[in-house]
């Protein structure tokens, strides 16, 4: 048993915790999934700060032969971008049991839940055969499915069950091209994969069924049609679960099966990858930007902001791949952030609706100026970790398509025109009696908010702890590309 | 040989389908009783003498009997019109006559092995018995077995409880 | 003549045990002595299956003249009959006290439906495989019918003797047309005297058999008395339907075409592939409409039948241990939801889906077992579910039926969409008025049995695939 799967066993033994605890005891409940949130965050802190960066590659391998009639193995192994994945899903994992202070219905259960999910996503990012890593991605669906459905808002049902049938439907095509990578070599450990040549042919057509089982949870126009509605439904905390963690798991997938197994198949598809990306940045950033209520804004946005780490993958060098991975981890904390925010304001107001607010600066000085971290944060200014990242996806795909990477520019000008007519709407403007009787943000509600913020700021003004970390990941699979073509 | 056995099978048929036909009950059963003769009557063209016997002391003399009793006990007033009608009929018709079709197809294109030729004047008791209680010994045991199910299915569901 | 008792002994004794419960029930007179016959049918098949571990199972061995023969598949059959029939036995210990007045004709008949079971498992010859399938299923005939004052079970008890009647007339036309065309009925004799070529008329019996065993599995189009069956008939007995009568019906499935037409599978294999996929679809597909669960269960069990029929499609080696291995899991799934089926029948007489609302408060253990076992049957992981479709799946693809495997996935997707039905109807709903459920300590054992053993296969599927594929391997040579 290495680190890994003490960092991936630690959510699941805290549920089995959980489940001794009788269901009463609510504020025992909440310590006990705080303790194991916070164990899970300085376990994957410990990784982050122990994985060794002179050395590079996979460390902490872990390999015990699981099916031996089929040689499966349960192998784990971290390289820099599991490590800055495995640290981000600490960190969002251990801010959403805090946002969930104030739970008061089926708290034992809620936890629970959380907690398999949360075991779930850890798999993803640590482990290196396909099969694990695909059921540990099948782990996190479920339980998100009950989580949306019980503790969720609006039409919850409806939003439950688009998330799970898109999640799985996208599932059945990695798993047909799982079988086809099994049929096909008799193994599904990733690092032997990549040693293997495949046929041209076989890359475009298993890179193809991968683009489309990941990329629903990318998500990947016009796959994204869940987004929406299963993150404003969602309870705060698994919205920042949703939006920070789980929609990198497409990604990270992408590139770590998609692009480090099959670089000829994704040069293939890229070019359509950069298209969507397109659309994603740009045509998504204009829904969010008629939305109405609050939570869809967000939501969107989200999606919006993915589309820059599809740009970043199709673009297939470096630079960009750093800069994806990047995005993907600035873009977790920011959306957690945003969510936390929103949730913790619609504690307050018992309203989304952006045209309820106004002038709320008057009375939550603290929240707004939160928001407006997040919103800057957001729309990628100088400062905030999310600068580094967009400008390395830009700079990394300009080189390959000049026009695309040009266009997709263009989303930064109008996320910085939706945020800030939301912070407008929301924040300023004449002080609203209406809101007279709101207390601002204080005490447990705002640990975690400041807490993602600081981390924010933190990496935007030491980018190169982390970058230099996903390089080092990246780096190999970018060797993989050049062998290939 | 060839006429007799061709005798045998149209009454058998005959008799068969006046059985499903008829809209009386009784009827119905006397006419299953010729079936079972016309059936014994083959069993004797192909030399089976014991299974010719058997087929009638057992069918005729036992399960026609007991379907008439059945019949007679369990039915108040008069039994005119009380073989149930079925509405699919036709459709059942014309399905059969297609599957006969379909199936004399099938025998008059296929060679069928040559039959071993039997031993005139064996007796096809031992033989019988020989088969039963040796190749066949499972089977014959747990036949024992579902007789014994069969006579406890007839107890639970006819016995009164409370 | 040298009779090999070993290869009975298991047969011997569940008819013995039957007969002995028959007596005793008989003997005993007052009904607390009665109550203890359930619990000593228990013991006996639990000495069974620790007996059944001890029984010689490497090679092949004959009871007389290659009639009735046990093997390894045999043998693990005969095992899969067991255990259901002990966790259905516990499941019904006391669901069918109301039912039984305590006496000891119930459990004696499960015994003799098991006998039957095993039969169909050992057999190798046609007429020894008819009688263990007319054992087995006149004895379900009388289990279904058992609450003969419901008028449903009664129903569903005549639909079934009906029904399997027409079954069985089939399929003893299509073994007489064999009989006919080769003058032979045990299995080794008909591989031998079977040449590649076929005639038309063999073509009609391999069709014929087909059908007949088809019933027993519910295959589409054999599958209509399927659901008003499972309905009808008491829990247990629609678990041990479901689960052990399917299962032999797949026994007897494997050995026939694995085994004796195996040089024809070019001729009945486009057939048997049409009828999968029929099966799949229309399995699935009315399940979305159902709004009992019992109903529900009935058509994913058709549907299972379908992903089942994958392995024989597959026709390996590999295919014949996912298929044993699929048969596995889907027992202890199945059992676990019709126990959670038994527990809601025991406390509010009613199965329909809107009742099982508020569950997760009135019984949470009771709702853990449902999620899980639905779970496994959608094929989600961990359970052991999603490794026997991966198990399927692979050996489908790696056949060369891509097509087929990208309609079984999705027609898994469909099968998720009603079982997720199903899972959001009891972990939500209104509590304010149901009170806590009341669950018999046996039942919360099957619960717990299938619970562990389902999630147990699915994490550590190790061991199972190891054994099943010797299995095969012994089986397939």
């Amino acid at each position: 048993m290495s680190l890994l799967s003490y960092i991936i066993l630690t959510p699941f033994i805290g549920a089995a915790m959980l489940v001794l605890i009788p269901e009463k005891q609510t504020t025992f409940i909440k310590l006990v999934s705080a303790l194991f949130a916070f164990i899970g965050l300085a376990l994957s802190f410990y990784l982050f700060l122990n994985y060794d960066k002179s050395l590079g590659g996979m460390q902490f391998v872990e390999n015990i032969p699981w099916i031996k009639a089929f040689a499966i193995n349960y192998k784990l192994g971290a390289d820099g971008l599991s490590v800055s994945m495995a640290l981000l899903t600490g960190i969002i994992w251990f801010a959403g049991v805090l946002v969930t202070w104030n739970l008061q219905e089926r708290v034992k259960e809620f936890f629970i839940y959380m907690l398999i999910l949360v075991g779930g996503v850890f798999g993803v990012f640590l482990s290196l055969d396909l099969l694990v890593l695909f059921i540990f991605l099948e782990i996190a669906v479920i339980p998100k499915f009950i989580l949306i459905h019980i503790w969720g808002s609006g039409k919850k049902e409806y939003s439950a069950m688009k998330y799970t049938l898109y999640l799985l439907a996208g599932s059945a095509f990695s798993l047909i091209a799982l079988i086809l990578i099994y049929i096909h070599s008799s193994t599904l450990d990733v690092t032997q994969l990549a040693l293997i040549t495949y046929s041209v042919p076989f890359q475009k057509f298993i890179f193809f069924l991968l683009l489309i089982g990941f990329g629903v949870i990318v998500p990947l126009w016009p796959l994204h049609r869940w987004t929406p509605d299963g993150h404003s439904s969602a309870p705060t905390a698994i919205s920042m679960l949703l939006a920070g963690v789980i929609m990198k798991l497409g990604g990270y997938a992408l590139i770590r099966v998609g692009i480090g197994v099959f670089p000829a198949g994704a040069a293939f598809w890229a070019p359509l990858i950069a298209v969507i990306a397109v659309v994603n940045c740009i045509y998504i950033a204009l829904v969010a930007m008629v939305q109405k209520d609050l939570k869809y804004v967000v939501a969107n946005s989200s999606i919006s902001h993915m589309g820059y780490v599809l740009i970043g993958i199709a673009a297939m060098n470096t630079i960009s791949l750093t800069g994806a991975a990047s995005q993907m981890f600035a873009h977790g904390i920011m959306a957690a952030l945003f969510f936390a925010l929103v949730g913790a304001i619609y504690n307050k107001t018992h309203t989304r609706m952006l045209a309820d607010f106004g002038g709320l600066a008057f009375q939550m000085p603290r929240a707004a100026t939160l928001f407006l971290i997040t919103g800057l944060a957001s729309l990628g200014l100088p400062g905030f970790f999310n600068f580094v990242a967009e400008f390395l996806i830009f700079a990394g795909a300009f080189k390959v398509y000049p026009v695309l990477t040009t266009v997709t520019i263009l989303a930064v000008v109008i996320t910085a025109i939706y945020v800030l007519r939301v912070v407008q709407q929301m924040f300023f403007g004449p002080r609203n009696p209406k809101w007279d009787s709101l207390t601002d943000l204080k005490g447990i509600e705002l640990v975690p908010l400041v807490f993602l913020a600081v981390i924010l700021l933190w990496f935007g003004l030491v980018p190169s702890s982390i970058t230099n970390l996903i390089n080092q990941g990246i780096d190999p699979i970018v060797a993989q590309i050049g062998g290939a073509l | 040989m060839i006429i007799i056995f061709y005798l045998f099978s149209f009454l058998l048929l005959a008799f068969a389908l006046g059985t499903v036909l008829s809209k009386n009950l009784v009827h119905s059963a006397l006419l299953m009783i010729g079936s079972f003769f016309a059936v014994a009557g083959l069993y004797i063209l192909l030399q089976a003498e014991f299974l010719a016997m058997v087929q009638i002391l057992v069918y005729v003399g036992a399960i026609a009997v007991l379907v008439v009793f059945g019949v007679m006990l369990t039915r108040k007033g008069s039994v005119k019109d009380s073989n149930l009608p079925n509405r699919y009929k036709k459709v059942g018709a014309l399905s059969a006559v297609i599957f006969f079709a379909l199936l004399v197809r099938s025998i008059i294109n296929t060679s069928f092995p040559a039959p071993s030729s039997p031993v005139v004047g064996a007796n096809t008791i031992i033989q019988i018995a020989q088969t039963l209680l040796t190749q066949y010994a499972v089977a014959f045991e747990a036949l024992g077995v579902l007789l014994l199910v069969a006579i406890i299915g007839a107890i639970i569901i006819g016995k009164e409880t409370k | 003549m040298i009779l090999s008792w070993p290869t009975i002994i298991l047969e011997i004794s569940s008819l013995g045990i039957g007969l002995l419960l028959l007596i005793l029930g008989l003997v005993f007179t007052s009904l607390k002595s009665k109550a203890t016959l359930g619990y000593f049918s228990i013991i006996a098949l639990l000495l069974m299956l620790v007996g059944s571990f001890y029984l010689p199972s490497g090679a092949t061995q004959t009871f007389i003249n290659n009639f009735y023969v046990q093997d390894s598949l045999a043998l693990f059959f005969k095992q899969l009959f067991i255990v259901s029939a002990l966790l259905v036995n516990t499941m019904a210990l006391r669901y069918m006290k109301p039912h039984t007045n305590n006496r000891g004709d119930f459990f004696a008949l499960t015994f003799f439906a098991l006998t039957g079971m095993m039969m169909m498992a050992s057999a190798a010859e046609f007429i020894t495989l008819y009688i263990g399938l007319e054992l087995m299923t006149f004895t379900f005939v009388l289990l279904t019918a058992y609450k003969k004052h419901d008028l449903k079970s009664g129903e569903a008890g005549l639909k079934y003797i009906l029904l399997s009647a027409v079954s069985s007339g089939v399929l003893l036309y299509g073994f007489s047309l064999l009989y006919g065309l080769t003058g032979a009925l045990d299995f080794s004799s008909l591989v031998a005297l079977f040449a590649p070529t076929s005639s038309p008329l063999l073509v009609w019996a391999i069709v014929m058999v087909l059908a007949g065993l088809g019933f027993k599995i519910a295959l589409v189009p054999f599958h209509m008395w399927t659901p008003d069956v499972y309905e009808g008939a008491p829990t247990p007995i629609t678990a041990f339907l479901a689960v052990g009568s399917k299962a032999a019906g797949f026994v007897a499935f494997i050995r026939v075409f694995f085994q004796v037409f195996a040089v024809y599978s070019p001729i009945f294999m486009p057939l048997l592939i049409a009828l999968t996929v029929l099966t799949l679809l229309i399995g699935n597909l009315i399940a979305l409409a159902q709004t009992h669960l019992k109903r529900l269960l009935a058509y994913s069990s058709i549907a299972h039948a379908g992903y089942i029929l994958l392995g024989v499609i597959a026709y390996s080696k590999l295919g014949l241990s996912a298929i044993l291995f699929y048969l596995l899991l889907y027992m202890f799934a199945n059992i676990g939801a019709f126990a959670a089926v038994a527990a809601l029948v025991i406390n509010t007489g009613q199965d329909k889906i809107s009742d099982l609302a508020g569950l997760w408060k009135s019984s949470p253990f009771t709702s853990v077992v449902l999620l899980v076992s639905l779970l496994s049957l959608a094929g989600i992981p961990p359970t052991a579910g999603f490794i026997g479709k991966f198990y399927l799946f692979t050996e489908l693809v790696s056949r060369g039926y891509l097509w087929l495997a990208f309609v079984a996935v999705g027609m898994s997707l469909v099968a998720i969409y009603y079982y997720l039905v199903v899972i959001r109807t009891f972990l939500s709903g209104s509590v304010a008025e149901k009170t806590s459920m009341t669950i018999p300590f046996s039942l919360k054992l099957v619960m717990l049995v299938s619970v562990v053993m389902t999630i147990g296969i699915g994490v550590f599927p190790g061991p199972f695939t190891d054994y099943l594929l010797k299995v095969a391997q012994a089986f397939l040579g």
